[in-house]
């Protein structure tokens, strides 16, 4: 890794926007390659970001800074992006299920997968069955991602999975779960495919499942 | 001993004659099923009914149940509802300044987003807060501690600022800020805080038996801020609240506290709450910390209580009546307070073991 990706890193995991803006700038000026700066530069930050956050080393406001000065250097790298760095990982579809309001978890994964080059649509709180649906349909994502932080509420994942299946849509997507209540035995029950205790682990999920699809699509 | 002196000796970490049963709300849907439908019951009756041994939060008193989650209006007719209650409640925290949702199932309301997110939003307080030495509330609660404490013990719940802090600027904002603008997250805890102390002046004259600061600082996995963010940001204020209080008080944080513990336990709270199984060891919590706080709560809510069955319910009150119930400093609990959710045979079944086991012999 060149000594500009470092830095630009370092003030991505640090979260200093100004910072972390102007020394992508000057490294592009310097013709680094855009995509090393993606690939090597922030997702590799936001990976440092996420370890640091599930071993208690970084708390909430370090990661809020961190994917905030991501999303400033983002728009400034894009129009340099050619070819498979400018493609997403992946796109998920995400909510807190029907009956539930609480959104922090969700924000958080939503803020991870995006630092971790995904596209997420976030379809907020009090999400039905029927709202996953219509955004599965729209928006093909390759994930469905529920949160739900109490106990009444979780049951509106089982609904979801179900629905998804109802509408044939089950198998094009792959589904993980999390929040206060859950468990591994219960995200198994109601025919999830992961559980994820915390953002991080969401996110490295997620990565595993494209990467091995990935690898089945090149034989 | 009377139900008041128990938890009372328990608050001070001592042996009572039985192991306390203390609730930080049972929610009003669920106190009018315990209540075979009854609106108009005391909150000595369902007490009795329960075998608990005291009460705060707010009742249905004769009139419909709904969620009455403290007072999250906006304007002069909050302000007005603060003063003048119409029903029981011995709660004094004050509002979230926030845009409020509400939940068209069951008229719930909720934070949609917080509404103190720059320095020209903080005129929002003088709207949104109450005066804090309006006598009416004090007098009204006044009197219904009056008529119904019979025997019981009867707390006042507050917010020492946190939770009003992070809710009424976003947990998101209050990040953000804590970096660009750290002097507005700290006058935003302040007014909060001061607002609390000064209510907590006029609680002490009153004949509460002990306070009960709810404040979420954490979720399952941590603490949302380091020590050193609370430090800074946080303690000097919550301080400013702890230092009035001049009662027994409990401290409520969902989630996992441990790695927080020591820099909230200089604050000189009596108790510690709810000890979510999820997010804290609780016999990890009695072997380091027995000595110097009591310990309320620990009875599952996320699978037990809701959707336990009646023998895993009574397993887990005897174990920890018997593991953390032991030398006192200990009063059961659910491990957040009898949701509307729960189911109703469960409440009975904890109602049953804990009236089974709560002896000390």
């Amino acid at each position: 890794m060149s000594d500009a990706i470092a830095t630009i890193r370092d003030w991505v995991i640090r979260g200093k926007k100004n910072e972390a803006v102007a020394a992508t700038r000057e490294a592009l000026e310097r013709g680094v390659d855009p995509g090393a700066i993606m690939k090597d530069g922030l997702i590799a930050a936001m990976s440092v970001v996420g370890a640091k956050y599930s071993s208690g080393e970084f708390f909430l406001p370090q990661m809020m800074i961190a994917a905030r000065a991501m999303t400033e250097v983002v728009p400034v790298l894009k129009p340099h992006l050619v070819g498979e760095a400018a493609e997403i990982r992946g796109k998920a579809v995400l909510g807190t299920v029907q009956g539930d309001f609480h959104d922090i978890g969700k924000n958080i994964v939503r803020m991870m997968l995006e630092g971790g080059g995904y596209q997420v649509v976030d379809l907020g709180v009090d999400v039905s069955a029927d709202m996953f649906i219509e955004a599965v349909r729209k928006e093909a994502p390759q994930f469905v991602l529920m949160s739900a932080l109490i106990t009444l509420t979780m049951e509106g994942m089982r609904r979801t999975i179900a629905a998804l299946e109802e509408a044939g849509l089950r198998s094009s997507v792959r589904v993980g779960v999390g929040g206060a209540p859950l468990t591994h035995k219960y995200a198994a029950e109601i025919g999830a495919d992961f559980y994820s205790e915390d953002a991080y682990e969401c996110v490295q999920a997620c990565n595993r499942m494209i990467d091995s699809a990935r690898a089945e699509a090149r034989g | 001993m009377t139900p008041r002196e128990r938890v009372l000796t328990a608050l001070k970490r001592g042996q009572p004659d039985m192991v306390p049963w203390i609730e930080n709300d049972v929610e009003e849907e669920m106190q009018v099923r315990v209540m075979g439908g009854r609106t108009d019951f005391t909150p000595g009756e369902l007490c009795r009914a329960l075998g608990m041994d005291g009460f705060g939060y707010h009742f249905p008193s004769g009139l419909s149940a709904s969620d009455g989650q403290s007072i999250q209006t906006t304007g002069t007719s909050g302000k007005e509802a603060w003063y003048y209650p119409q029903r029981i409640t011995f709660d004094f925290t004050p509002p979230w300044i926030a845009e409020m949702g509400t939940d068209p199932s069951d008229g719930r309301t909720y934070v949609k987003h917080g509404l103190l997110t720059s320095r020209e939003s903080l005129e929002l307080f003088d709207r949104f807060l109450p005066d804090p030495d309006h006598p009416a509330r004090y007098e009204k609660v006044a009197e219904w501690i009056e008529k119904y404490r019979e025997d019981y013990a009867v707390f006042a719940r507050i917010r020492l600022g946190g939770a009003s802090t992070f809710e009424s600027m976003g947990l998101d904002v209050f990040s953000i800020m804590m970096y660009d603008d750290p002097d507005l997250v700290k006058e935003v805890h302040r007014r909060f805080s001061e607002w609390s102390a000064r209510v907590v002046q006029h609680l002490n004259k009153m004949d509460f038996d002990f306070i009960w600061a709810n404040d979420d600082h954490a979720d399952n996995k941590m603490p949302w801020v380091s020590t050193e963010m609370w430090e800074e940001f946080m303690k000097p204020y919550q301080m400013l609240v702890a230092n009035e209080i001049r009662k027994p008080w409990i401290f409520h944080s969902d989630g996992n506290l441990f790695p927080l513990l020591d820099g909230l336990l200089t604050l000189g709270m009596s108790a510690i709450h709810p000890v979510q199984p999820a997010a804290m060891d609780i016999n990890q919590l009695k072997a380091k910390y027995g000595d110097k706080v009591c310990i309320v709560g620990n009875i599952d809510l996320d699978y037990t209580l809701p959707r336990g069955t009646e023998a895993e319910v009574e397993a887990e009150v005897r174990d920890r009546i018997e593991k953390v119930g032991k030398g006192g400093g200990y009063m059961i609990s659910s491990a957040n307070s009898i949701t509307d959710y729960c189911k109703l045979e469960n409440v009975w079944a904890m109602s049953r073991a804990i009236d089974k086991y709560r002896r000390y012999t």
